[in-house]
């Protein structure tokens, strides 16, 4: 499998480190269920089969932290963004009125 | 490591040497100051700072992209006159600086095109002269972090790699 980095181009997946869903967000400490949705942020997982979002790190590369969007089933990658891209835009989604 | 280093033949009779009497200073621009450092590196060197994996030479300092928003400056080093001091006044607010020179070994290539161990032993794109002069690339040497940049003037190849393992890349660079 080989992804291709935003900054540094196509490289094989040795340079990469894997962290897992993306998606998940880290819960509101201060809300009355707190306990429950942390459990869930730490422990629980869905099982993917097709296309979902990843953090992949490029450790052995340009060391930034990658999203990408890959076929659990067919390792086919559709899509790579920088991580801090990815949070910026949810943030200022997040804000707008 | 310079006595090691220099005059070592590499394949197809290329030479490796050690760089010396240099200093090596890693620039990180600071959140949102990026606008801002390229203005300051105008005024200091004549150019903005790479945003693409490229090394230009700037007057007295090579500038290495060195991943996103961070950058290698090598120059020349001075007794008394310290150049990443230099660059932390140049850059005062707008990136962090730190002194790397006694943390990273340089080697240099002297080749026309890529030797046999790059092409073979590098995850990265040799052939066809893919990689081109001025091109950076970050990666790993049998699990040995390194950059490597083709010289702007396409005369050869420059690596730094951590101080610690110099000697063992080094010696892979000289095989094959
Ligand atoms: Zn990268």
């Amino acid at each position: 499998m080989r992804i291709k980095c935003p900054y540094c181009g196509e490289r094989g997946n040795d340079e990469f480190s894997y962290l897992g869903d993306a998606s998940v967000k880290r819960p509101d400490p201060s809300a009355a269920d707190a306990s429950d949705a942390f459990y869930a942020f730490a422990y629980e997982r869905k099982n993917v089969a097709g296309p979902m979002q990843e953090l992949w790190y490029h450790a052995a590369g340009c060391h930034a932290w990658l999203v990408v969007t890959r076929d659990t089933r067919t390792h086919e990658i559709s899509d790579v963004k920088p991580a801090q891209d990815v949070a910026l835009e949810q943030q200022k989604t997040a804000s707008a009125p | 490591m310079s006595n090691l280093a220099n005059g070592l033949a590499a394949g197809k009779g290329a030479s490796i040497s050690e760089r010396s009497d240099i200093a090596v200073t890693h620039v990180a621009a600071r959140r949102g100051a990026r606008a801002a450092l390229d203005d300051a590196a105008r005024t200091a060197f004549g150019t903005a700072l790479p945003s693409a994996p490229r090394v230009i030479e700037a007057g007295t300092a090579t500038i290495v992209w060195a991943g996103p928003d961070q950058w290698l400056f090598i120059e020349k080093a001075q007794a008394g006159s310290d150049p990443s001091v230099k660059l932390a006044a140049t850059f005062q607010g707008l990136a962090s600086v730190v002194d790397v020179s006694d943390s990273r070994t340089l080697f240099r290539l002297a080749a026309s095109g890529p030797s046999e161990a790059l092409i073979r032993g590098m995850g990265i794109d040799f052939e066809h002269n893919s990689f081109k002069p001025g091109d950076v690339a970050i990666t790993h040497v049998s699990h040995l972090g390194v950059m490597v940049w083709r010289l702007p003037d396409g005369s050869g190849y420059e690596f730094a790699c951590a101080r610690t393992y110099a000697r063992d890349f080094r010696d892979w660079l000289g095989k094959v």
